[in-house]
């Protein structure tokens, strides 16, 4: 459905410096320098998977997005979504595809959602049966049948968000752009858009790519994750796959018979210390080692009990976006 | 006709938007009005009781006073209430995005949201005009009938869009600079001025009158109050109205070039 090759973008900004003297100079003579936002990015999305973009802010997530959705033109490369060049607008892609943007708001502020609703179903020449069904579905699986008559500016980021999502998929489309879908919600409302993001694909099947900086998002949504790192993929798989590759090692926790002072010296040989005081130790230990560790640690120390786990996701896809992958140790 | 349903849907939302304002809807019209005819009504009683004389360039001063008014309640439909930079803010703020990937055209949406802008300026002109003129006097050379009306809708509809294609390459300019808001001020101030919504242009000297009358400003403003005030002929008039839409074809083939080459350079804010 989502086809890109060595899609690349870069950015002609102008970079000022501080101060009156630069601002006066910038008036004459501006200093750009070139930023590349996508360097070159290659993948496919199918049909019905929802696909985890992740990377640092101006990692270059929202670019690609925005490259995909047909709002910007790519420097150089191909794309094509649902056989089509998204930046050359056709108005059958569009048809096709969503975009949701958890910072920018796209609905009218000043209206009831019922108005805008209406509106998107002349722009979307949504049939009128599909549409009172579309509507009536979606507004029940996230619960606002009795905000549509409440004006948008009202109504709490929550509901607002939920509004977004119905604005977006009232017209069934085949692929959805969510862009950090949850950002700024409480916990109840992140977990409601994700809930029905879940039942919206299993009816659905859509294609989806998803930006997020909830790692909870990810984890719940995502089999398969992309990371990008200064406009670069470094890595595309799956989400459980990552931790084999990229964490190489596992997280020891031992709780010791109080009062015992666990010897660090002994310790650091073993694995790298992230915790050490009276009654409790915790190590990082490479995968290989871990059995071998264990049991020199159930010989050597008074345990009360130890566990063995691996590290967060979040952590690990924390240092693969700042470039530190794979230094367990 | 799905897109002229759409089309008036989007005016009626806009109209919709606005009239909640009530209060803002309310004061923006007594402000504006009460202003106006103040500042038009000192000025022009000044002029006329200094030159000591009936008439000023064809005009009485019930009729000058007449122009002054309509020429602002006209204006204000043709330029189109607050939306007079809508795209250049949406360029500037990154909300073209949105209106980027439904699957119609932007310039037309714009137009239509134009339009339904215009819906309060529409109504609170209508009233205005209803309490300023009786309150003026009678003129000898202006008379508002009903055929003068009925021949100044479609004045002031094709000035109104001329208006907004003329927008449009200033406007698009956001591509490159971001911020153009001199650029409309310029568009308004220059098209104003010799448009003839300061002055009825029957004042400028002939030399001036001439070129003035080769350029697309003056069928913005003077041409739809003349038409209005019953100045213009059916001859006159069908010739206007018909050079007008020439100019809007001039303006929207201008327009194009712009659009094509900003939209390649629209980064919609941020990376």
């Amino acid at each position: 459905m989502i086809r890109v090759r060595n899609l690349r973008k870069v950015f002609r900004v102008h970079r000022k410096k501080p101060g009156l003297t630069a601002s006066m100079k910038s008036l004459f003579r501006r200093e750009w320098i070139e930023k590349v936002a996508v360097a070159g990015a290659d993948f496919e999305v199918n049909e019905g998977e929802i696909v985890g973009l992740i990377g640092a802010n101006g990692a270059g997530k929202t670019t690609l997005v925005k490259m995909l959705s047909g709002i910007i033109h790519p420097s150089s490369g191909e794309a094509t979504v649902l056989g089509y060049v998204p930046w050359r607008r056709q108005d059958n892609f569009r048809r096709q595809v969503a975009l949701i943007m958890g910072q920018k708001a796209s609905m009218w502020w000043d209206l009831p959602g019922a108005d805008c609703f209406d509106l998107l179903r002349e722009i979307y020449q949504i049939p009128p049966k599909q549409y009172r069904e579309s509507l009536e579905r979606l507004t029940t699986m996230l619960g606002i049948q009795d905000e549509l008559n409440i004006q948008i500016r009202r109504l709490s980021l929550g509901e607002r968000m939920k509004m977004e999502l119905v604005a977006a998929l009232l017209h069934s489309p085949r692929v959805v752009y969510l862009d950090e879908p949850t950002i700024g919600l409480d916990l109840t409302a992140q977990r409601a858009v994700r809930d029905f993001l879940l039942e919206y694909r299993r009816e659905t099947a859509p294609a989806m790519l998803l930006t997020s900086h909830y790692m909870e998002d990810i984890e719940r949504l995502c089999k398969r994750i992309i990371i990008i790192r200064e406009g670069e993929i470094v890595y595309d798989g799956s989400l459980k796959r990552v931790m084999q590759e990229y964490a190489p090692y596992k997280n020891l926790q031992v709780h010791l018979r109080r009062g015992s002072d666990p010897d660090r010296q002994v310790l650091e040989k073993m694995g790298k210390i992230s915790r050490c005081d009276p009654g409790n130790i915790c190590l990082q230990v490479s995968r290989e080692k871990v059995p071998e560790v264990a049991a020199e640690i159930l010989r050597l120390f008074p345990v009360i009990d130890l566990s063995i786990g691996d590290p967060e996701i979040s952590d690990t896809i924390e240092r693969i976006m700042a470039g530190r992958s794979g230094d367990s140790e | 006709m799905r897109s002229g349903s759409f089309f008036l849907h989007m005016i009626s939302l806009e109209t919709r938007k606005l009239m909640i304002y009530r209060v803002d809807f309310w004061i923006t019209m007594l402000v504006n009005m009460v202003a106006h005819l103040v500042v038009l009504w000192a000025i022009w009683n000044a002029l006329f009781a200094e030159s000591n004389q009936q008439f000023i360039g064809g005009w009485d001063l019930q009729g000058i006073l007449a122009y002054g008014v309509m020429v602002f309640l006209t204006g204000r439909i043709v330029r189109g209430g607050d939306l007079q930079m809508i795209i250049a803010t949406e360029i500037y703020d990154g909300s073209l995005s949105r209106f980027l990937v439904y699957p119609r055209n932007y310039v037309f949406t714009k137009y239509a949201q134009q339009l339904g802008n215009v819906a309060p300026d529409l109504v609170q002109s209508l009233l205005m005009a209803m309490v300023a003129i009786p309150a003026l006097g009678l003129s000898t050379t202006a008379i508002i009938s009903p055929a003068s009306l009925a021949m100044a809708v479609p004045s002031i509809m094709v000035a109104h869009l001329l208006f907004f294609l003329m927008s449009l390459p200033p406007q698009f300019v956001a591509f490159w600079a971001d911020n153009v808001w001199s650029l409309s001020v310029l568009l308004r101030f220059v098209s104003m001025l010799l448009g003839g919504a300061l002055l009825p242009l029957s004042l400028f000297p002939e030399s001036m009158q001439q070129v003035l009358s080769w350029l697309p400003f003056v069928y913005l403003y003077q041409f739809p109050t003349l038409v209005l005030l019953g100045k213009v002929g059916v001859t006159e008039w069908a010739t206007g109205i018909g050079s007008c839409l020439l100019w809007c074809i001039v303006m929207g083939w201008l327009a194009v070039p712009f659009w094509k080459r900003g939209s390649l350079r629209y980064t919609g804010v941020g990376i």
